[in-house]
């Protein structure tokens, strides 16, 4: 074999490592970005919460804020995210969620319903500041916090919370 | 949308498969063609397909999943051109179209990931049934001596690739669903704690599984992976350490039971411990020797791409991957492929710890974690660690049912990250 055949087959085989190295550390480098933003966000305080407006002796305590997460679940059952303890509530009973920058409020098929502002709802609602959503005898308030901008991230869950 | 960060990524992607492609034809033919640059050309075109079908459907998914996966894939060709024969180089580059198929609908089927926690029983029982499959007479069929592959015509597929991806599926849901159990203290009996009933039956369940795939099928690499899964994903739900422990336990002990009682799995474990023995070396220990050999003459640099000797390790493509790539490009090619995978899983972990509901994060977590423990179990198994088991280096390893599967795990891992974006309307 000639020898400059030699040499440009050596280069090649350089570059492909050299190159096998650059992609990694592009790789690496947009790995460090993002997790980055990530812990900007997570130091950020929750969103919105529902504060407990009305409740009873087995129920969660009046003025009890509840931090929201992007998704929440509500409902009877210890799983759910907000847990509320009422014998009129399914185990689950409702979701809120943020999407396209605003809350929305369903019912997740809960036996005795969900009602917003004091009326019932059927479908995905819209949830503004100050509304209130009765499930069974409980009462909460729901309280964006500040006037958070959409997409300012939401308060990363634990593992297993 | 534009993606910038994937497309600025699929560029060393493109120069590596055509860098890999030229070294290793040039030493083939000893000369420099253009025909070293057809399977590039081919890969480039998918490559560039699936950056192109995410951004005109406007997925707002995370952008380090495709180049990574198509980054090991590109190696995995290179490496397939440099070990097997012709034919099967084509039939990768074919299997290739298929996975990036594959890919492509799974991004979009079924519309709601929800559905997939709704039908859980139903994908459990499509799992066991793709798992016996291969014991049906006129459909499964025995390669290599283990009966774990069906066929229908020309195409033969391995079920357990897929049944991994269903078993993860019906995890998730089935863990979530039993979630509120956290709350409550396990029962005792003396002073050992119970599991609750909804973790101990599947424990159980998934034990004797597990036992029976490496007993009747023989197929020591799927019952490790099925079973590490179920461990893992039990942890990640519960938190408690404990109850996959027990389970790790009872692996051990099963499988201790079964090399003492199985003639096929004694033998595995005695070419594991000592494949150099008079007669082992030229025989069930030939492979695995190969290998060592390989992996022993790598140094720091290697060989060079298309320069050592990995064609003497017998199948190379398919069980022995990692050694051909070590021998070949040496301790620093083997870190950057190990780092490439970390890279990979951890995403796909971060994926998961930021995903909105529990079946969500149960579902990304599980998945990574398969990747990542396939990897280490084939891994380990060439470097004599742990036993030889015949799973697939992910990506890398020559063979379709593989392939089309981490596509299809990327894709989902790709969806819920779509699903994290839309929910926080960032």
């Amino acid at each position: 074999m000639e020898i400059p055949f030699q040499i440009a087959l050596w280069a090649v085989r350089i570059a492909f490592l050299l190159v096998l190295y650059l992609f990694l550390i592009r790789a690496f480098a947009s790995l460090w970005r993002s997790l980055r933003t990530e812990s900007e966000l997570a130091a950020r305080p929750a969103l919105a919460y529902l504060v407990v407006q009305r409740s009873h002796a087995q129920g969660p305590r009046v003025g009890e804020r509840m931090a929201l997460r992007a998704v929440s679940s509500i409902g009877r059952d210890s799983g759910n995210d907000v847990v509320v303890n009422d014998e009129a509530a399914s185990a689950r009973h409702a979701t809120l969620e943020l999407a396209d920058g605003s809350w929305w409020l369903e019912d997740q098929g809960s036996t005795n319903g969900t009602q917003l502002n004091g009326s019932r709802i059927s479908r995905r609602e819209r949830i503004r500041d100050g509304d209130v959503v009765d499930i069974g005898r409980i009462g909460l308030r729901f309280e964006v916090q500040g006037q958070a901008a959409p997409g300012a991230g939401a308060p990363v869950r634990e593992a297993h919370a | 949308m534009f993606r910038g960060t994937e497309l600025g990524l699929l560029i060393p992607v493109a120069l590596l498969v055509a860098l890999g492609s030229v070294a290793v034809i040039g030493a083939q033919t000893e000369k420099l063609t253009g025909s070293a640059l057809v399977v590039p050309t081919a890969f480039i075109a998918i490559a560039v397909a699936l950056h192109l079908f995410l951004v005109t459907t406007g997925s707002r998914g995370d952008q380090l999943l495709l180049p990574l996966a198509l980054g090991l894939t590109a190696i995995g060709l290179v490496l397939v051109e440099r070990l097997a024969p012709a034919t099967l180089l084509v039939q990768q580059l074919t299997w290739t179209v298929v996975a990036a198929g594959a890919f492509v609908a799974a991004t979009s089927i079924p519309r709601d990931l929800t559905v997939l926690a709704r039908y859980k029983y139903t994908w459990a029982l499509a799992g066991i049934a793709l798992l016996v499959s291969p014991l049906i007479p006129g459909l499964g069929r025995e390669i290599n001596g283990a009966r774990i592959w069906i066929g229908a015509g020309p195409v033969n597929f391995q079920p357990a690739e897929v049944v991994k991806v269903l078993l993860v599926i019906f995890f998730a849901a089935y863990l979530e669903e039993h979630r509120e159990l956290l709350a409550t203290p396990p029962r005792r009996i003396g002073p050992v704690p119970l599991p609750p009933l909804p973790y101990l039956v599947p424990i159980v369940l998934m034990w004797a599984l597990a036992m029976g795939v490496m007993v009747l099928q023989k197929d020591l690499g799927a019952t490790l992976i099925f079973f590490g899964i179920f461990l893992a994903m039990l942890y990640l739900a519960t938190g408690r350490a404990a109850y996959s422990l027990a389970g790790l336990v009872m692996l051990l002990a099963g499988g201790w039971i079964a090399a003492r009682v199985f003639e096929h799995v004694n033998a595995r474990i005695v070419t594991w411990l000592e494949p150099f023995s008079d007669d082992l070396r030229f025989g069930a220990g030939y492979q695995l020797v190969q290998g060592l050999f390989a992996l022993g003459n790598a140094g720091l640099l290697g060989a060079g791409l298309g320069n050592g000797m990995p064609e003497r390790i017998p199948v190379v493509w398919s069980d022995f991957v990692f050694s051909a790539f070590t021998e070949e490009t040496g301790f620093i090619g083997a870190l950057a492929l190990l780092a490439l995978y970390l890279v990979l899983v951890f995403r796909g972990m971060a994926i998961a710890l930021r995903a909105p509901t529990p079946f969500l994060q149960l579902l990304a977590g599980g998945l990574s974690f398969a990747l990542a423990f396939q990897t280490l179990v084939i891994v380990s198994g060439n470097a004599k660690l742990i036993p030889l088991t015949g799973v697939t280096l992910p990506f890398l390893s020559y063979g379709g049912s593989s392939l089309v599967t981490n596509f299809v795990i990327v894709a989902l891992l790709l969806r819920v990250s779509q699903v994290t974006a839309r929910v926080r309307g960032a």
